[in-house]
């Protein structure tokens, strides 16, 4: 391994960085988030099995 | 030489630190539990069959658009809830979630459930459930709540509307029930919040919030409370003669219509001290078990003749 490299990995880290807490709750967030895409899509997924060919049709 | 003293800014971005639970918070889930089961009611006592899918869809846009109401009126009302005892302890007062992360919540959810339920069930619920959010939000949140000592009787309407939406999500149509529904939840609002009021007006005054209270005082409030009941009271009961609702929900309503008035006289005799206390809070607490009971009546109704058709074919 070259000095370079030793030196290059001893430097601060850049940018933000996340606490343990923040990055817990970042993703308790994130699986929300997945979870409620998981149904939006289940649900327009059960609604077109139940209606059918008739889910094309929608009068306003 | 610097004008703008550049450390007195913080320049580094927010990292939120908001759980799940406040995000749930932002719902306001008690408001939202009463928002479903209205609307179920609505849903069941609805004419015709309604695909049970499509039912737990229609409640789910439900809920979720009424709680995207609650997120927005969170946003708005920042300011004065971080001065009441009683929202104090909200996401956004506590510093768990930013304005902005609220407001971006209400919006996308008021978004999706308005879509989900048009597109799914019908546009006809979609556009009443976008009209109840506006008229929660926009109207009674914005507009009427810090203008008017009227602001909870005409901002009851939002909260009137669930049962509606959902009668409309079944049927596609409307008709004199869920109209009804709507009055009784309408003349239900102002002797439930004007009882909550009573013994919350250090809470308003705090806020510079017009409640009946705090600006017309007391003494009238009791006799508003006392008037509309009168009329909430005899609405309630007007669909059993009328032949909409059954003798079972009518004498219902005339059992718990008593116990209305009679915490509705309480409030109006005992003025002072600890008993004017408690009349007003045993009013506030029994309006709440009234309007559950009307609507548990028409519920299981639907539900044991369900089970009879059942047992008898």
């Amino acid at each position: 391994m070259s000095a370079g490299v030793v030196m290059e990995s001893k430097k601060p880290q850049q940018g933000i960085v996340l606490t343990p807490e923040q990055k817990k709750r970042q993703r308790e967030r994130s699986i929300a988030i997945a979870l409620a895409l998981g149904v939006l899509v289940l649900l327009f997924f059960a609604v077109t099995l139940v209606k059918g060919p008739a889910v094309l049709h929608r009068p306003i | 030489m610097s004008i703008v003293d550049h450390h007195a800014i913080d320049l580094s971005p927010r990292i939120s630190e908001a759980g799940v639970a406040d995000y749930v918070a932002l719902l306001k889930p008690r408001v939202m539990s009463l928002v479903v089961f209205t609307a179920l009611v609505g849903l069941v006592i609805a004419p015709g069959h309604f695909h049970p899918v499509l039912a737990i869809t229609s409640i789910l846009c439900i809920a979720v658009g009424g709680g995207a109401a609650g997120a927005l009126n969170m946003w708005y009302e920042h300011d004065i809830d971080a001065l009441m005892s009683r929202t104090v302890n909200r996401p956004i007062p506590r510093g768990r979630v930013a304005p902005g992360e609220a407001l971006a919540f209400g919006l996308t959810l008021s978004f999706f459930s308005v879509m989900t339920l048009g597109i799914l069930v019908n546009w006809l619920a979609g556009a009443l459930l976008a009209f109840t959010i506006f008229f929660y939000a926009v109207v009674y949140t914005m507009w009427l709540k810090r203008w008017t000592a009227q602001n909870i009787v005409i901002g009851g309407a939002a909260g009137a509307l669930p049962p509606v939406v959902a009668w409309a999500a079944a049927t596609g149509s409307l008709s004199p029930e869920p109209i009804l529904l709507f009055l009784i939840i309408f003349l239900w609002t102002p002797p439930h919040f004007w009882a909550l009021a009573l013994f919350r007006t250090d809470d308003y005054a705090r806020a510079n919030i017009p409640m009946l209270p705090n600006v017309a005082g007391p003494d009238a409030t009791r006799l508003q409370i006392l008037l509309y009941t009168i009329v909430l009271v005899a609405v309630a009961i007007a669909p059993w003669p009328l032949g909409y609702f059954s003798a079972v929900y009518g004498v219902t309503s005339v059992i718990l219509g008593a116990g209305m008035m009679w915490y509705a006289i309480r409030v109006y005799r005992d003025r002072t001290g600890s008993a004017a206390l408690r009349a007003t809070r045993g009013l506030f607490k029994f309006s709440i078990l009234y309007l559950f009971a009307l609507f548990a009546v028409l519920l299981c109704e639907v539900m044991v003749s369900a089970v009879a058709r059942m047992i008898w074919s």
